[in-house]
């Protein structure tokens, strides 16, 4: 049996599991090549105009795979934490791709509650209903798959003199097609990248218990810890927030960081499917200059990024 | 938010607790909303936060809100408010409802006893205030539902559509709740004396979609008077009223069964917002034949583009033609009524012709 797993949304944080898991199942499988143009083009094509980035370059994936094997992998993530939510398109994200593609194989698309070891393995007997029956074999399947990816970690860590805290969803910041590979650029500019994975679980949930009301949102909860330990401990030299254009939780999350941040170097990268390179690098050039001649002392005579938004003055402009 | 603001006022004056009536939503209160308001939180955000500071201006010093803990965005919008008011150096003392499991039932009765605390009546007189207002809603709910009905059926055109402005204005000068009841149950009675001719056939429209954006006419570029113009008669599940049922059989797991069934086969998990009840909805009005229906949604609505994903497979499902419409504060009205008057035309044409393709 072949089955195909997209390399799209939060494929680089469970991809080991998954992987694992499968092929001690003994599956065949078939994994999409890292997002290129012809996946984005035929996402953009496929799914909702209204949708994020993210989610049309899952469609190209899925579309890609769609004649290529027998069993499609798809997770249906409804919590990873306890009385948490993600992102609501991704409980919805299985009823999108089937309405809008047609002929999809069989989807393996059992909901997913991973935020506890039972909760994860009674999936894992439900996804591995259609492979194999033998129940020994899936529970060694499950406890290889677990015991893996609980050695992994993920996240930049580079060390450069000059340091930028990268935030933002995993599809965003670990695709490099989407994000047109910004850890590349900023290292030529001579400039590392921390990503949020570099700050404990404690930490983000010490600085989350700050605000008035816990974020439902695992990935709000994560964002807002991890880019306010980052700036409180001093971790980088600026911020930059590579966000998904129309995306719900970044708009409330980016606000959230910048009421904070105060003159922190702070920017908003939005990615969509029209983003073009040449504005793209523009920006990361200008915010590059910006922080070294604010690491050389002359930094009165620069417009200060983050401060306007929400001006203190109440007057409208022009009024 | 539509009519809840009538509701609102009659518990506050019921209560004998001081409060602000916001003006209508008018441009004005966009314009403020929006900027201060982050640049792509939803429609909904920008208005209230309007709103807010309109009201502020004008004196209040306390704002109630309701939260819900995910995983729409709404949810999160009170967090935001607050940090956007205080950053504005507005000292407001903001109290919200939330179902949260996490504030316990403690925090919510000490939220709600700061807010009772406040009103000098005994709880008698409280009750039968919370009794009167919720009347008042369902009574609004109540004539509205019927006008945009009855308007396609009306023998004079303009009628239903007068009558509803009319309430509207005498709602917003009343001073009591007796008297906002009494004006209810007068135009109750005027729009049942409404003469309608039992022979027309107009086309028929479910309004579909996010419910702030349906509830509130100004968010929706008034979409329901607008039909009642082009003697269309209109129909919508959601309301202020349904959304206090549905929240209160929640729990229980009793609330909108009908389309929590329809909408089974086409979203089998809850996405979260009135994403569930937007896809049922559709497959009801498809079921029952109507003409089409129209979702509004404000622009980056998660739920809502979820449902405006699995609309297309209802379409051909069921045969009924969806018109999708969203909404944010550079909506274009020229725009907009043209494309509600192309569905329209469509929809007319498919009738004389029920085999040609929508």
């Amino acid at each position: 049996m072949k089955i195909g797993i997209p390399r799209g949304l939060l494929y680089p944080k469970y991809h080991i599991f998954a992987k694992a898991f499968f092929k001690a199942l003994g599956a065949e499988l078939i994994i999409s090549p890292a997002t290129n143009k012809k996946i984005l083009d035929e996402g953009v094509k496929l799914c909702a105009d209204e949708a994020c980035l993210p989610m049309k370059v899952f469609h190209g994936h899925v579309a890609w795979l769609r004649d290529r094997c027998d069993a499609l992998f798809i997770p249906r993530f409804m919590s990873i934490e306890k009385n948490e939510h993600i992102c609501p398109m991704f409980c919805g994200l299985i009823e999108m791709l089937k309405s809008n593609i047609n002929g999809l194989p069989r989807v393996i698309d059992e909901p997913i509650y991973s935020f506890h070891r039972d909760k994860l393995f009674k999936w894992a007997r439900r996804a591995a209903a259609g492979i194999t029956s033998d129940r020994q074999r899936i529970k060694a399947a499950f406890d290889r798959a677990w015991d893996m990816q609980g050695r992994t970690s993920l996240g930049y860590r580079d060390e450069y003199d000059l340091k930028i805290a990268l935030i933002g969803h995993a599809y965003n910041v670990f695709d490099e097609f989407v994000n047109m590979d910004i850890r590349k650029k900023l290292n030529k500019m001579g400039i590392g990248i921390v990503t949020g994975e570099c700050v404990g679980k404690s930490d983000i949930e010490a600085q989350a218990a700050k605000l008035f009301k816990k974020p439902f949102w695992t990935f709000a909860k994560e964002y807002y810890g991890a880019a306010l330990s980052i700036f409180k401990n001093s971790m980088a030299d600026g911020m930059i927030y590579l966000s998904s254009f129309s995306c719900g939780i970044d708009s409330v999350v980016t606000e959230l960081i910048k009421i904070e941040l105060g003159d922190f170097p702070f920017m908003v990268l939005k990615l969509d499917e029209h983003t073009g390179e040449a504005g793209y690098n523009t920006r990361l050039e200008a915010f590059a200059d910006m922080l070294k001649r604010r690491r050389a002392g002359f930094d009165n005579n620069l417009s200060q990024y983050g401060q306007c938004g929400i001006c203190r003055t109440r007057s409208l402009p022009g009024a | 938010m539509g009519n809840v603001a009538f509701a609102a006022r009659a518990l506050c004056q019921g209560l004998e607790i001081p409060y602000v009536m916001p003006e209508k939503n008018n441009k004005g209160t966009l314009v403020t909303g929006a900027y201060y308001s982050p640049e792509e939180i939803c429609l909904p955000f920008k208005i209230m936060m309007g709103n807010f500071l309109e009201c502020i201006e004008r004196g209040a010093d306390t704002i109630l809100f309701v939260g819900s803990c995910g995983p729409c965005r709404f949810g999160e919008y009170s967090e935001l408010m607050m940090k956007i008011l205080r950053k504005m150096e507005h000292d407001i003392d903001f109290i919200v409802f939330d179902m949260s499991p996490e504030i316990g039932i403690g925090e919510i009765r000490r939220r709600l006893g700061k807010v009772l605390e406040r009103s000098p009546v005994s709880l008698a007189r409280k009750l039968s205030a919370v009794k009167k207002a919720m009347k008042i809603q369902y009574l609004c709910d109540r004539l509205d539902r019927a006008a945009y009905l009855k308007a396609g059926y009306e023998a004079r055109k303009g009628g239903c559509k007068r009558l509803l402005n009319e309430y509207k204005a005498r709602l917003y000068e009343c001073q009591s709740p007796e008297e906002a009841l009494n004006i209810l149950k007068l135009y109750v009675k005027k729009l049942a004396s409404i003469e309608i001719d039992k022979s027309k056939k107009p086309i028929k429209i479910a309004i579909i979609g996010e419910i702030y954006t349906v509830i509130e006419p100004f968010s929706n570029l008034n979409i329901e008077e607008k039909l009642m113009d082009y003697g269309v008669s209109s129909e919508r599940m959601l309301t202020p009223s349904w959304w206090v049922k549905d929240t209160a059989l929640k729990p229980l797991k009793l609330n909108s069964l009908r389309v929590s069934r329809a909408a089974a086969k086409y979203l089998p998990y809850p996405v979260g917002g009135h994403c569930k009840e937007c896809v049922g909805e559709a497959y009801l009005a498809g079921k029952k034949a109507m003409d089409g229906a129209i979702q509004i949604l404000p622009m980056g609505c998660m739920p809502e583009i979820i449902a405006k994903s699995i609309l297309p497979t209802i379409q051909k499902d069921t045969n009924l033609p969806v018109l999708t419409l969203i909404v944010d504060e550079v909506t274009g009205e020229a725009g907009f009524i043209t494309r509600v008057e192309a569905f329209l035309d469509m929809l007319s044409s498919r009738r004389k012709k029920p085999d040609m393709a929508s």
